[in-house]
């Protein structure tokens, strides 16, 4: 895995932020308390004079693990956060494509809806998966949440001006450059607080992570931020091996992709 | 470390995806699970295995074998990293193709010896957009020898036949390389073919190796564009992006186009006070002026200590037009509208390279040597002497339409 030059990474994204921030009436960010979407908010907080100036939203389906809700209270209050909980419904016979595809992205509609944001941050990154790696910084989403992904809008040279369509959003994505080495490196450099699942106990540790019906840990004996880096170095592993829903059929990041998922 | 940005550039079918799923297989930059996933899509589709696969994720793009969206790939060579930008090569979406070759300084252009019908029109058309974009290295990788036999003269004659057009664009023959290629059976991609013994050259990412950071640095003169305003402690400040050079507290620039001189009085660096900053950081900053005020809505302004730096209202620009376009047109510098008109003076056809004598409205997937005037003056700068600030992008009835690159500012 590539290493790249952490302040170009930096430069651009809060360069991202601030013209998402300047450009759309109402902002919001998805927050899942994982480390990319923690280190996107730390980036803000660099872009906005130390105070993340939009609500960020966390989806909660009700089974994420007892530390991800640990951590989501302990820094929504160190960092002072405008958090907005959204629930999701949960059907203990469903899980994976389902899951991912109907309860949380019905809950997202709800929430977009219920607050008129017309913009929403995600966190995604190009290196995580095939189909995020056709993303674009700036990119449109219809009123059903669609992606029309055939019909992407030209970007290049700064221009992120989008108008959403009536009812629909735009989704900004400032970490779409990093890699999961370039979060880790940050991370340390920064001195950014991290989940303490992603860190190794009992030979596994999380390296992506979901909630607990569909998330997995991997055999990792890396039980620091030092040690994640050097493993990564030297990885063929893909991250989101532990997580199901991008598994179970033939282009299903696509499907759920195009239907809303984040 | 430094990622040098390469985009390949062709025509459909000549095996640009082919050529960059191989050079990730070759050079173990790839995860197993993606080659494997490539590998299964191969088989489910009946097919031999294709290595596009690996970049070309879409359902559509696999199952009808072309690439619709950009994608990128990482590769470390010999301690050197690349960025590979996979581009559409059909010509109905050029758009996607302009959102990726946007980004690089060096060209893979991508010709199959495989075909009869000689260099294709859409191959020039690619190469001339990349010469108008800046991009300085170009390597002509002649592709599916294996295909021809590994006959040298079917290389040889694409080269005799290419090089004409590129002498027509005005793209200097020490700016180009050639290597023979089969991206499929990764021939002379990293390791010299033992089928192809009479090409002397360097396989193609040893050649790729040495356009690595080579480009030329900018100039040392301070530019900065303003993207709009923040609260600090201290009132109400401009946030900035710096593009080159270094300000410091008390720094004496101007501010264009409303032509003021100005004093930087403090500034503020990621949220914190400082005393310096330089390129590729984001800035706030509180300025005096020497006279009158600063105020208003500044964003899109430059903030600018070089004298190449101008506000102008008509420019000299050369365009490329993706889409016909109205009388009025909405303009993007660096994301900040302006309405113009476009006073079209010569229209060159990218395929050849020459002037075309009957100049009919629309154009379309052509280039225009053309005059454009603006509403209100724009902060701008010669693509020549700073690209970020001699560049668009053009909009017509709500429309992506094209890019263009400043050549002179009239006035």
């Amino acid at each position: 895995m590539i290493e790249q030059n952490l302040s170009e990474l930096e430069g651009k994204s809060v360069y991202i932020l601030r013209e998402a921030k300047e450009r759309f009436k109402n902002i919001a960010a998805l927050w899942s308390m994982g480390k990319d979407s923690t280190a996107m908010l730390a980036l803000a907080r660099k872009a906005f004079m130390n105070k993340v100036p939009f609500p960020v939203i966390h989806i909660d389906n009700g089974i994420d693990f007892p530390e991800t809700y640990e951590f989501r209270e302990k820094l929504a209050k160190q960092w002072d956060l405008d958090l907005i909980v959204q629930k999701s419904e949960i059907k203990p016979e469903v899980s994976g494509y389902a899951c991912c595809g109907a309860n949380k992205t019905q809950a997202l509609k709800k929430v977009m809806k219920e607050y008129g944001f017309d913009a929403l941050i995600v966190s995604i990154r190009r290196d995580e998966h095939g189909i995020r790696g056709k993303e674009r910084y700036v990119s449109p989403r219809t009123k059903e949440f669609k992606w029309n992904y055939k019909e992407q809008p030209a970007e290049l040279w700064n221009d992120y001006w989008r108008k959403p369509e009536k009812g629909g959003h735009i989704r900004i994505h400032p970490l779409l450059d990093w890699n999961e080495i370039d979060i880790w490196n940050y991370i340390k450099k920064q001195r950014i607080p991290i989940n303490s699942l992603y860190l190794a106990r009992n030979g596994m540790r999380y390296r992506s992570l979901g909630c607990t019906h569909c998330t997995v840990p991997v055999e990792s004996n890396a039980d620091s931020i030092d040690k994640i880096i050097k493993e990564l170095k030297s990885t063929k592993k893909e991250e989101r091996s532990g997580r199901e829903q991008d598994k179970e059929t033939a282009y299903i990041m696509e499907k759920l992709r195009a239907l809303g998922y984040m | 470390m430094h990622i040098e940005q390469i985009t390949l550039l062709g025509h459909k079918d000549h095996g640009k995806s082919t050529l960059i799923g191989s050079l990730l297989m070759s050079t173990g930059s790839s995860t197993e699970e993606r080659v494997n996933d490539a590998k299964k899509t191969s088989k489910k589709l009946g097919r031999r295995f294709e290595p596009a696969y690996i970049l070309d994720a879409f359902s559509e793009e696999r199952e009808g074998g072309l690439t619709i969206d950009t994608a990128r790939a990482q590769i470390k060579y010999k301690n050197k990293a690349f960025e590979f930008i996979d581009v559409p090569g059909h010509e109905e979406l050029i758009k996607n193709m302009l959102s990726g070759a946007a980004y690089a300084k060096t060209a893979v252009l991508v010709i199959s010896a495989d075909m009869d019908e000689g260099i294709m029109a859409q191959t020039k058309r690619h190469v001339f957009i990349a010469k108008m974009l800046g991009i300085e290295h170009f390597i002509i990788a002649v592709n599916k020898m294996d295909a021809v036999q590994y006959d040298q003269n079917r290389f040889y004659s694409i080269k005799s036949e290419i090089e004409p057009y590129l002498d027509s664009i005005g793209l200097h023959k020490q700016k180009v390389n050639f290597v023979p290629i089969s991206a499929y059976k990764s021939e002379n991609l990293v390791s010299k073919s033992e089928n192809m013994s009479w090409y002397r050259g360097k396989p193609l990412m040893d050649l790729l190796a040495t356009c690595y950071n080579k480009n030329g640095a900018n100039d040392n003169y301070v530019r900065a564009i303003i993207q709009g305003t923040i609260d600090t402690k201290n009132g109400v400040a401009y946030t900035a992006k710096m593009l080159s050079g270094k300000i410091e507290v008390g720094s004496k620039v101007k501010v264009l186009p409303a032509n003021k001189n100005v004093v930087i009085k403090s500034l503020y660096v990621n949220g914190r006070v400082a005393k310096s900053a330089t390129k590729e950081e984001n800035i706030a900053i509180d300025m005096a002026a020497d006279t009158g005020n600063i105020n208003g809505n500044m964003r899109g302004s430059i903030i600018s200590n070089s004298n190449r730096t101008k506000a102008a209202r008509m420019v000299s620009v050369m365009m490329f037009f993706v889409k016909p376009i109205k009388n009025k047109v909405e303009l993007r510098f660096n994301g900040n509208a302006v309405e113009g008109t476009v006073r079209i003076d010569k229209v060159l056809d990218t395929t050849t390279g020459t002037v075309k004598d009957d100049v009919k409205m629309p154009l379309e997937l052509d280039a225009g040597e053309c005059v454009i005037r603006l509403k209100d003056k724009v902060a701008l700068e010669e693509f020549s002497s700073f690209r970020e600030l001699g560049r668009f992008v053009f909009y017509s009835g709500n429309e992506f339409s094209g890019i263009g690159i400043v050549e002179k500012a009239i006035g």
